[in-house]
């Protein structure tokens, strides 16, 4: 048995590609154990939500006294009007509305606190019936009034296979875009010196890119027949929605092309598009919203394009809403798309100079 | 015509291309003559513009290219048809008697609905060379176009080449060994670590001696490295 010889291989062949084992057994295990400090809350303490009166006769003492009270297990913030509170339920800004009466102070009056929820945001529902509830000990000992908290909820309640669907639909979009894409680009690197010859690198790319994203259509379909056969109370085929997914994919496959582009189509970029992939997987709050992570951690997802696109797409999914609710995230992803596009035109004048 | 005006290549520290000056074209049948890592390959990546060069310049006047590579470029996934069809769509070749006549010179017919990516390395340089010759390019880069090839399939692509310059067409085959093209070539250039050893038309080569211009370049070189 030759065990001696082949180990003295393995040996020569890790020699051989320090960079990529340092790579996997140092870079990426410092990357997972760094991001752990991200995961700090079982339940969410911070989940922000929107202080509002339904009452000119509120006062901005009571606003204030009731969002200092609510502090401790929320992040509240005043809203000068109802609209706009809504608005950010909506776009997932805030995960709930405390809707103040008149008559907080009045001794004599019997008031009701709305305690306003968006239905389509599964993780919350029970967590707001617990804030529900201390809302309500807090409040009765704060005013005067006899006060009740009536806990309401805007829209449809969806139920968790609903709420997972468009979670699941992305998840899908991030990982073909980081492991197909980079795959079959990697595979014209047998041709590449003739595609250059008879068209351009931006050519091919181009083609890649729009064709793979076109393909991406194949399991929206798929999801749409799960969601018909399941009955889920689900707007699968929304255009708007699509349009988001289909942007999202060409902006992520846009910046996986980028990587092996840079990388030369070599292996490096294929671990580099991984660790990006599992990055904007654990980073970009898919499942569960932004009220449930710590302040370091909401303010990464708060910082990838991929956060703002599940949110669009699971509020034109799950709720009756227009895309124009979106237009400034749209616009965002289309911005960062853009700039995806530039990276990807450099990293070819890259390669081409240093071909 | 292409010229190649003082260029040299360099990668880091290597010059694989020093200060080359070439004309290539005019219907000649030219040899790029030289070992291995003499920068033959390196002249015909920057004549195909895959390559730019660190210093000098290269200049193609309005022609069509066509070249086959060193390690054949073919989608290994697609069938030789599926190639051929990609690659004719591709440079807008449409001449279908002209792709039939190449696909049976280089007896491809037989390996049409074959995944290029099972061919044999002789059959993955068949296809490499359909793909060079599809839209009838008027200059052809041929870089070691004869490696893999069994000796009828040397001699029918030898055949072939002559009366495709006979025909007018600009060949030039980057090989390190001539003999199989020594008597078609009109010119050749000899290159040795990036630089050109000499460059002139084969009639006017004085053999000195040597029964052939293979023997002869052989001999010039390791005079140049002082073997003796």
């Amino acid at each position: 048995m030759s065990l001696g010889p082949l180990l003295r291989k393995e040996l020569h062949w890790s020699r051989r590609n320090a960079l990529l084992l340092a790579f996997l057994l140092l870079l990426l295990p410092v990357f997972f154990a760094g991001t752990s400090v991200l995961f700090q809350d079982v339940l969410p303490r911070n989940v922000p939500v929107a202080v509002v009166a339904e009452d000119d006769d509120v006062t901005d003492q009571e606003l204030a006294l009731v969002a200092d009270t609510i502090d401790s297990y929320t992040d509240p913030t005043v809203v000068d009007d109802e609209a706009e509170a809504a608005r950010q339920l909506e776009r997932e800004s805030v995960h709930g509305i405390v809707g103040l009466p008149a008559g907080l102070s009045d001794e004599n009056a019997s008031v009701t606190v709305t305690w306003t929820i968006d239905g389509s945001i599964v993780p919350f529902q029970s967590p707001s019936e617990v804030i529900g509830s201390l809302m309500q000990a807090h409040l009765e000992l704060l005013f005067d009034a006899d006060v009740d908290v009536d806990r309401q909820v805007e829209g449809d309640l969806a139920d968790l296979p609903e709420y997972l669907f468009p979670t699941l639909l992305m998840t899908v979009a991030i990982f073909f875009a980081f492991t197909y894409v980079p795959y079959l680009l990697r595979r014209e690197r047998a041709v590449l010196d003739r595609l250059r010859v008879e068209s351009s690198l931006e050519a091919l790319v181009a083609a890649k890119l729009l064709s793979l994203t076109a393909l991406l259509l194949a399991p929206v379909l798929v999801f749409h027949a799960a969601a018909w056969h399941y009955d889920y109370a689900v707007a699968s085929l929304d255009a708007g929605a699509l349009f988001v997914l289909l942007l999202t994919s060409f902006f992520l496959s846009t910046v996986s092309a980028t990587v092996t582009v840079l990388a030369r189509f070599g292996a490096a970029g294929t671990f580099v598009n991984l660790v990006l992939m599992l990055g904007l997987l654990a980073l970009s709050a898919l499942v569960f919203p932004l009220g449930f992570f710590s302040t370091l951690r909401a303010t990464i997802a708060g910082l990838l394009p991929t956060h703002y696109a599940m949110v669009v797409v699971r509020s034109l999914v799950l709720k009756d809403v227009s895309l124009a609710t979106y237009l400034d995230f749209v616009g965002m992803l289309v911005g960062f798309t853009l700039l995806a596009l530039v990276g990807l035109k450099l990293s070819l004048v890259r390669y081409r100079r240093t071909s | 015509m292409i010229r190649l005006q003082s260029v040299t290549k360099r990668y880091g520290g290597v010059r694989a291309v020093d200060d080359v000056s070439l004309c290539l074209g005019g219907g000649q049948y030219h040899g790029l003559l030289g070992p291995n890592g003499s920068g033959k390959s390196t002249v015909l990546r920057l004549v195909l513009g895959i390559t730019r060069p660190t210093d000098g310049t290269v200049s193609v006047s309005p022609t069509t290219l066509g070249c086959g590579f060193q390690q054949p470029n073919v989608y290994p996934d697609l069938s030789v048809r599926e190639n051929l069809d990609v690659f004719a769509s591709l440079v807008g070749a449409d001449d279908d008697d002209w792709r039939e006549h190449v696909v049976e010179t280089l007896r491809l017919d037989r390996a049409l609905e074959r995944r290029a990516g099972d061919l044999s390395g002789g059959f993955a340089r068949k296809l490499d060379l359909a793909l060079a010759l599809l839209r009838r390019p008027e200059v052809l880069l041929l870089d070691e176009p004869l490696a893999a090839l069994d000796d009828v399939s040397k001699a029918r692509l030898i055949r072939f080449l002559r009366e495709y310059n006979e025909q007018g067409n600009t060949i030039v085959v980057a090989t390190h060994r001539v003999t199989a093209f020594e008597s078609d070539l009109d010119r050749a250039t000899v290159m040795h670590r990036g630089e050109i050893v000499f460059d002139r038309p084969v009639e006017a080569i004085d053999l000195e001696g040597c029964d052939s211009l293979q023997e002869y370049y052989v001999e010039r070189l390791l005079a140049r490295e002082g073997v003796r």
